[in-house]
This record gives structure tokens, sequence and C-alpha cells, in this order.
């Protein structure tokens, strides 16, 4: 049975993100100078991985979802109007924390959290956002485990 | 492992595109044939579809009763037919092929379970029920409708309802239900050559609801019995309209025949002929005789997906008709009561996409105004939804309320988020040394990804109690009080060397040379990420991010 899911043709989300995001690893990691490398240098590897990871994802998914369909044109977007807008996006979910402390109640005030979350969150109603939440997060957790196994696998070796 | 995913509520598959799904439908293909091909279906209830016992019962009263009437093969063969002639009686309009009731032809071949679910949906086929039902009583080949079947108007959907249906009774008697056989035997026969081809899916899907619904069947009525059986294939056929489309057709069947000894048709057809696609509202009432039944959790599970079923294929033709379903609604009131009657009438017609809308049922004692219908319908496709997602988020079992567990799954979902970006800050930091391995990275991850993981993962608890792995292992609020409370003092990064001297572990071997390195990383740290970490920092006792331990070691590995 793991042989037969876990064949190179076989093509399930959590496969494609991997290869995807190996690939966009390698690419940055070839990138690295050979210095020691600065602090600063290390925050903008940082992102360039926190990028790759979500556009593989998305790409992963492609455009079957909404979510993946809008992240892949935010970061486009982010693409086009350069790097420093990433900078910018961190600052404004900094703000968006201290907003959230001011306790929006019940389901609608949830939901428009969620709506902020979920990549593409805003233009949906409430039923098809929990359809993209469902499947958002299957996919988040889906990242997170096989960036763990990498993490685990570099450090270890 | 897939595992955790194919326990998940099975969703339908092609509305949220998860492939987790098709593959946990590839491997009932091989149950499924086990299922549906053993021969001693009587011995083997554990196997056979819940459906297929509950008609087993209808069709021991007509074939004890009609034994010597019906000419033709074995006694088998007669019940099939007698229940066929009486289904026919009923629907007397689109076309079955005669191909799936053979009778006295036990081909236990794989054609059985092929061609029962053949027929492709995009043909409305004429229902010659009627000329078969002739045929049973006497042979005789009658062209047109029945004059019997006056009072009933055509419903092609119904036609195909009526092959699965008989389908399934082939099938729960061995029938061998070859195409190339019928022809000769009843030209006018019902035609379920042209059932659809989702045949995989739908087969693996009774196989699943034959599994859950076994129990049920054997200690409940045959009426209980068939309402499970429909439960089951109602929640079954979520994933595709086809799909649905057959199983509510069958389901229709089902409850059409048992009313069949019973004489009260009329009303099944006028409920018939009025609705299409429908949401069975007094679903609610089943739901909760359901559960008196079987409490285990699959019961509300099918409930739910039964519920979801209709919410999906509900959402797919919302707009087309939805006022003129809830003023049927308003025509229709309270023949919620009849548990029978309503069960599984999500039928959508893919023949006449245009003309499909939903029809809701107002139930017992509630308002029928087309206002509150629509919001009825509307509430329950977010509640069902929301029982999902509570499956998936770990930790909500308990939590009842949409606002408490709307608040579980945003947390989850910031923790997922900031998990990301701590492995990828922590990928970032890593050595370069991994271009070294990693296409053997490429290969052992998507191979060994699922068994592996769980042994990584193992280590690290056991080695850090104080710091236990990612998110999942926590405590919900605590980690919302945590957010909550973030604070922006300078975190205590000695406190944390401290504690992770404490429990030094082969996961972390640098840890005791990281100290001198850690006040200039940190200041240089973007903001949002500083605040994130004095948040999981603030609280390391307690519980801990999988980031906590992360950033730790990246600055170990500067």
């Amino acid at each position: 049975m793991n042989s037969k899911r876990f064949s190179p043709t076989s093509s399930t989300i959590k496969s494609r993100f991997t290869r995807r995001f190996l690939r966009a690893l390698l690419k940055i990691n070839r990138q690295r100078t050979r210095t020691p490398s600065s602090p600063m240098e290390i925050c903008q590897r940082y992102l360039k991985v926190k990028l790759a990871a979500d556009v593989s994802m998305a790409s992963a998914v492609g455009s079957r979802r909404a979510w993946s369909r809008a992240m892949l044109a935010k970061i486009r977007h982010g693409v086009r109007t350069g790097s420093m807008c990433s900078l910018t996006m961190m600052r404004k979910r900094k703000i968006y924390h201290r907003k959230k402390s001011t306790k929006e109640v019940g389901i609608v005030g949830n939901a428009k959290v969620l709506r902020k979350l979920v990549p593409g969150g805003e233009a949906m109603d409430t039923c098809s956002l929990l359809d993209e939440t469902f499947h958002y997060i299957k996919c988040l957790s889906t990242q997170v485990k096989v960036m763990t196994r990498i993490a685990d696998q570099i450090c270890s070796t | 492992m897939e595992k955790e995913n194919m326990t998940q509520p099975n969703w339908a598959s092609s509305t949220f595109g998860m492939e987790i799904q098709p593959n946990e439908l590839n491997y009932a293909p091989d149950q499924l044939t086990n299922c549906f091909f053993n021969p001693n279906w009587d011995n083997s209830v554990d196997q056979s579809d819940p459906f297929e016992s509950a008609l087993s019962s209808i069709v021991s009263s007509p074939a004890a009763s009609n034994a010597g009437a019906i000419p033709g093969g074995g006694g088998d063969g007669l019940m099939i037919r007698e229940l066929i002639g009486r289904l026919g009686s009923i629907c007397n309009s689109g076309d079955i092929s005669p191909q799936n009731y053979i009778a006295g032809h036990n081909n236990n071949n794989n054609s059985t379970n092929t061609s029962c679910y053949s027929t492709p949906l995009n043909s409305p086929p004429k229902l010659k029920l009627s000329m078969m039902d002739s045929q049973i009583r006497g042979n005789l080949p009658i062209p047109g409708n029945h004059p019997s079947l006056a009072p009933f108007s055509p419903d092609p959907g119904f036609a195909e309802r009526a092959a699965r249906f008989s389908c399934f009774v082939s099938n729960t008697s061995c029938m061998g239900l070859n195409e190339t056989e019928l022809p000769y035997r009843l030209m006018p026969r019902v035609e379920s050559g042209r059932l659809s081809r989702a045949a995989s899916n739908q087969s693996l899907k009774l196989a699943t609801g034959s599994q859950m619904g076994v129990q049920e069947n054997n200690r409940s009525s045959p009426q209980e019995a068939n309402l499970a059986a429909d439960k089951k294939l109602s929640r079954l056929s979520r994933s595709s309209t086809p799909e649905n489309t057959e199983l509510g057709d069958s389901r229709e069947g089902s409850s059409v025949s048992e009313q069949i000894p019973g004489g009260e048709v009329s009303n099944k057809v006028d409920t018939e002929t009025k609705g299409r696609k429908r949401k069975s509202i007094p679903r609610g009432k089943a739901k909760e005789t359901f559960s008196l039944t079987t409490p285990s959790a699959k019961d509300s599970k099918a409930a739910l997906d039964n519920d979801e079923s209709n919410a999906k294929r509900s959402k797919q033709d919302e707009d087309a008709g939805n006022e003129k379903d809830t003023a049927k609604g308003k025509t229709e009131p309270k023949t919620a009561g009849d548990v029978n009657q309503k069960q599984n009438k999500d039928n959508s017609k893919p023949a006449e996409p245009p003309k499909d809308y939903i029809h809701v049922r107002a139930r017992r004692g509630q308002a029928t105004d087309s206002h509150s219908l629509a919001e009825r319908v509307r509430r329950e496709k977010i509640s069902e939804r929301m029982k999902f997602l509570q499956d998936l988020v770990p930790g909500c079992n308990k939590v009842t309320g949409k606002a408490v567990m709307l608040d579980e799954i945003i947390n989850y979902v910031q923790s997922l988020q900031r998990q990301v970006e701590f492995l990828s800050m922590k990928l970032s930091t890593v050595n370069p040394r991994m271009d070294l391995n990693m296409d053997a990275l490429l290969s052992k991850d998507i191979f060994q990804s699922r068994g592996a993981l769980p042994h990584t993962l193992y280590p690290i608890d056991s080695a850090m109690p104080t710091f236990p792995f990612g998110y999942q292992h926590q405590q919900v609020p605590s980690l919302h009080s945590s957010i909550a409370n973030g604070t922006e003092n300078q975190f205590p990064v000695n406190s944390l060397n401290a504690a992770l001297r404490r429990n030094p572990s082969a996961q972390l071997p640098p840890i005791d040379g990281f100290g001198e390195a850690t006040p200039e990383v940190s200041a240089l740290w973007e903001d949002d990420l500083q605040s994130v970490v004095q948040m999981a920092f603030g609280q390391n006792k307690q519980q801990s991010f999988h980031g906590s331990m992360a950033a730790a070691q990246m600055k170990v590995e500067l």
C-alpha cells in the first residue's frame, strides 16, 4: 500500500508540494554566499523560503480552490510591486494582531477574522468560506508536516 | 499517513478537490467486489448492502405470493421481476434497460457491478417499465403506457432510480446482470446499462455504506433499514451529481418498494413528480431515528454527509430557482411527518440542468415562507461544514457552538501559518550541505514522509517534555490566551536557554554554544517575528510552538 501511494507517478498534493518546495529550496541555497551570512541575509532568505513554501503549496493545489487562486494572484502582485511589498505586508499583519484584541464577538466577527486569514476569503460567503478553510487547513497541515520532515532530515544529517 | 485523512469525513471529493479522497476510494473496489459477489448473500450480511438486505425482505414477500404466476427463471428472478413490475407500475416513463434484470442467471462476474452503474445520466431514458410490468403479468408486451399507469406522470429520473433499485435487488440475489443476456429475455426491461459510469466510486460508497449500515439492518425493522440504507446511500452519493442522482433514485426505489405492498403509491408519485431535486428537510427527524438505532459516530456522519450531499447539490443549482422551490415547499407543507417519503429526494437531474432547483420541504411545525426556508437551508449548510471542520481541527470535539468553534478554527489556522513561518526560518538558516543530499531528500521525503514523520516527532517529544511539539498537542485555550496576551518585552532568552540545557537531546546537539549569538540575532529580526517569538517564549513552560524550538535551533546553526 505504501509503495502504491508514494510512487513517483502518484501526484497527491503532498508529493507535488514536496517536489516543488525542495526544488525551490535548492535554488535558494545555491544563491547562498560562501561567507558567513549576515542576519539581514538570513532574514531575506527566510522570506524567500516562506514565499517558496506558499507558492509551491498554492501551485500544488492549482486553480481548483479559491484560496490557492487568491494566493497565487497575491504573490504575483507582490512580485510585480517588488520585494518591499512583503515587508509592508508583515507590518500590516502586526497591526492586524493588535486590532484583533478588540474582540469582535459572534459568528460574524469570527468569520471576518477568518476571512483575513484565509487567502481570498474576503470575497466569499460564509458557506464557501468554511469550505475553503477546510481545504486550507488540510493543505497547511500537509505543508507543516513536509517542512518539518525536511528540516529534521537536513538538521540531522 | 493518510490514515488521518481517511478517517476524515467523506467530503465530496469533487467539491473539495481533495486528492486524499480518491486515494481512499482507490482501495474500496477490492472490498466492493468481495461485497457484491458473495454468492451467499443471505449469510454474508456483514458485507451486503443494507439496502439489498432490506430489499430482500420485500422481495421475499411478493415472491411468496406470486411464485407460480410469473414465468421465467428461478425464484429470485421471479421476485425481482415482480418487484420490477411493481416498480414499473409506479414509474411509467423513461428507459431502463432490461439488461440488468436477468432472472435465474447467476453470472457472478464483474460485469454485475459495472452494468448496474453504466447508465450515462445525460440521456433521459424513457422508462419502459410499463411494458416490462405487463410482460411480467402475462408476457404480453404493451406499447406505450400501461393503462394502470395513467395516474402517474412520467419521471425519467425515477426510471433511473428504479433501475438502480432493481440493480441492487439483482445484486442482492446474485443474479447475473449481464448486459448481453438480457436483450433476448426482456426487451423492454429496465435499462440499467444507462446507469452512470461513476461505477467504481459508487460501488465503493455502497460498500462502505453497507459496512456501516449492516448493524442497523440486523436490529431494526426493514423500514428503518431502508432509512439506514437511504442514509448510507445518500451519504455516499455526495461527490457528484450523477452519482447523487443514482443513489437518490435508488433510495426512492427503496421507499417506493416499501409502499408497493401497501398500495400507497400515489403519494409517492406525486412527490416524485413534484421534486426533481430536493433537500430532505425532515432529514432531521430521520437523523434522530437513525441515531436511535445505532448510536455510533458514523451515523451522525452519515446524516451529516446526507445533509452535506444535499447541500452540495442544492448549492450547485441554487440560483436557478430557489424561489420556485420554496414556493413549492409551501404547497407541500406537512408531509414531513412521513419519514419514509421525504427521505432522500435529492436527485438532481443532469439531463435538465437549467430546470434544477432545490426543493425545500418545510419541517413539521416550522415556518413555510420562502425566506425562512432559504435561511434554514443556508444555516444547515453552514452547520454541516462546521461539523466537518470540527473533525479536522484537533481538540474541538467538546466545543459546542459556532462562535467558539470559529475561534478554535482561527487559532488553528494561525498556528499552522506560524508553524510554516518558523519552519521556513529554520530551513533558511540551515547549512548548505543540504545540496549534497537533496535528491536523496526528495525521494526519501516522498516515499517515507508518512511513515517516518511520527518517528521524527516522537523523539523530539520525549526529549523535550517542556516543549511539546507543535500546536496539535497543546491546549487550545491556552494558546489563544497567549496570543491575546502577547507581551512585547524582551523575551527571556536566558530562561529558554536554561530550559533547553536542562533537556539535552540528540536533536539539539549544538545547544550549548548558542547563547552568545542570540542577542544580536534577535535584535535584527523583523518586528512581528519577534512579537510572535516573544509570545511563544512568554509561555514556554506550559506550551510552546514548534517554532520556539526551531528558533533556538536556528540561532544555534548560525
